[in-house]
């Protein structure tokens, strides 16, 4: 295994769902990932901060109906995390149509939208993808 | 300056002024009578009311632009404009004012036909000042109990919505989080587990995600139910809405074995309606046709202009729709009954609210089906207004 001798890719979740959380840390640990985790947003932001983790997997609605975008917003004002590959997972998904239908329209900085529950397959995939691309990217610099 | 009776009455609300506090109520009596006037006025002045009087309809309805009684004494029998025409004039604008009217004892029938125009009662000439003030104390209670009434029913409304919005998030969340242990769950231990437990845990995700769809279409009706969904006003892609949805489904275990191929003419006008509303429409029929389709059978979809139409096609090679049932395609919570279809999860929605969205946009949706050959599902869409953007 390959992975197993490169440092391994941290991802942090921002996601007041206990339950979610434990579900989706077990299957990307299972995968090698490394996983942080916090349960609202300022937290989140916080952690993001003095973590600068590979990846960030964001919920929506936490105990602010946006809070997900307010602090996806934020992110992106920070230099260190201003590129950072966000994943945005919610059960809203489908009340979201702009970025389902138009992704690339670019309303809303994050690389991705998963619907929750998300399929693991999928989820794995994207998240490998994404984390070897900003990688790849950063080398490149 | 005199106002006619068919003036633009959709501006008036704009105008008008804040509904007046019970404390600060004001009466209105317009009256060709100055005797009536005076002695209306004098009456209920003394028992503590505030009175504006008018010698014609014009005046008092012109005046209402500014105040808004709860209460309009108004006079049957006038010359410029009467009584009948005021009360026409001023339903139009204010639902909630009470009416008396005034009237002779030899109109006592136009005094009951006043009433079934709205007014709500009818004071015969000549009255005593204790009937005046006995029908005026009446009549502002009724005003007040219809204010509370509306209060109630706005709130109502209100809790009714946020309450719909809320649980529906709320009874995602649970179902969300126990349907990601199992979907981990069987994707990370799957080669550990004994046939008869993966059975199981594939059962229960079916069922979770029955609830999950009933919750989303339950939230769809209750949208559809207050104008929410079904926006005249917008302009859609519907190419990249069938694109993005058909694609969605490609990845989805459920269409594996199956065929999905889109077929969208290039340079399509706009068509009329939002993305969420268009999104659910094109989004059941998919779903519907993967789901009662057979192992290896195929979906197409497309999308064709002609002149001020748009026409949505979704054909599958399926189980088809038994002639029996097709009438009752589009009633709430009805589904198919057949051998086939038994195991087939669906809340007996979707169809409801395809019809209920495209109906909404001014379109059509029909069926064709042959039974254990196919299905197609035609939806007839308005292109968008000229000059509406899609948006996005």
């Amino acid at each position: 295994m390959v992975k197993e001798m490169t440092e391994p890719k941290t991802v942090l979740m921002i996601d007041d769902d206990v339950d979610f959380v434990r579900a989706v840390r077990a299957l990307l640990e299972s995968a090698g990932f490394k996983v942080r985790a916090a349960g609202n947003g300022r937290d989140g932001l916080q952690l993001a901060k003095t973590l600068e983790p590979d990846l960030i997997l964001l919920d929506v609605i936490m105990s602010e109906r946006t809070e997900g975008f307010f602090v996806l917003q934020e992110m992106r004002r920070v230099p260190a995390l201003a590129n950072k590959p966000v994943i945005m997972l919610s059960s809203i998904y489908n009340d979201v149509p702009a970025f389902r239908v138009d992704p690339e329209a670019g309303w809303l900085p994050a690389n991705l939208f998963l619907a929750k529950p998300v399929d693991p397959k999928r989820l794995l995939a994207e998240v490998t993808r994404l984390t070897t691309t900003a990688a790849a990217e950063g080398r490149q610099q | 300056m005199n106002l006619k009776p068919d003036l633009n009455i959709g501006d008036w609300r704009l105008e008008t002024a804040m509904p007046i506090s019970a404390e600060e109520s004001v009466i209105f009596v317009i009256d060709d009578d100055e005797v009536i006037r005076i002695s209306c006025e004098q009456i209920l002045r003394k028992s503590g009311y505030k009175v504006e009087t008018f010698g014609n309809g014009y005046e008092g309805i012109e005046r209402m632009k500014q105040v808004r009684p709860p209460l309009l004494v108004v006079d049957i029998k006038m010359p410029e404009l009467d009584g009948f025409e005021v009360i026409k004039i001023v339903r139009k604008f204010d639902p909630d004012v009470v009416i008396v009217v005034i009237t002779g004892y030899a109109t006592i029938e136009t005094a009951v036909d006043a009433m079934k125009m709205g007014a709500y009662d009818f004071l015969p000439k000549p009255f005593t000042p204790g009937e005046l003030r006995l029908i005026i104390q009446r009549g502002l209670e009724r005003w007040h109990l219809a204010q509370e009434a509306k209060l109630l029913r706005k709130q109502k409304e209100e809790v009714e919505r946020k309450f719909v919005t809320l649980v529906s998030h709320q009874l995602k969340g649970p179902l969300g989080a126990v349907k990601q242990y199992l979907d981990v769950l069987l994707y990370t231990y799957r080669d550990r587990m004994p046939v008869e437990t993966i059975e199981w845990i594939s059962r229960s995700q079916v069922r979770i995600q029955e609830m999950i769809n009933l919750i989303q279409d339950w939230l769809a009706m209750s949208k559809l139910e207050r104008g929410a969904l079904g926006d005249r006003n917008a302009a859609s892609d519907i190419g990249k809405i069938v694109e993005t949805v058909v694609q969605e489904h490609r990845e989805l275990p459920l269409a594996s074995g199956i065929e999905l191929t889109t077929g969208v003419d290039p340079g399509l006008a706009p068509v009329r309606g939002d993305v969420v509303s268009l999104s659910m429409v094109v989004e059941n029929l998919v779903s519907n046709a993967i789901k009662y389709n057979k192992p290896g059978g195929k979906v197409d979809v497309t999308v064709a202009g002609d002149g001020d139409w748009i026409t949505l096609k979704v054909s599958d090679t399926g189980l088809g729709i038994p002639s029996d049932f097709r009438s009752h395609l589009f009633e709430e919570f009805y589904r198919v009954k057949t051998p086939e279809t038994q195991n087939i999860p669906g809340t007996g929605l979707g169809l409801v609210i395809c019809k209920r969205i495209v109906d909404e946009l001014g379109g059509s949706i029909e069926v064709d089906s042959k039974e254990g050959e196919y299905s197609v599902f035609t939806v007839k869409l308005p292109v968008a207004a000229p000059g509406q953007e899609p948006e996005d």
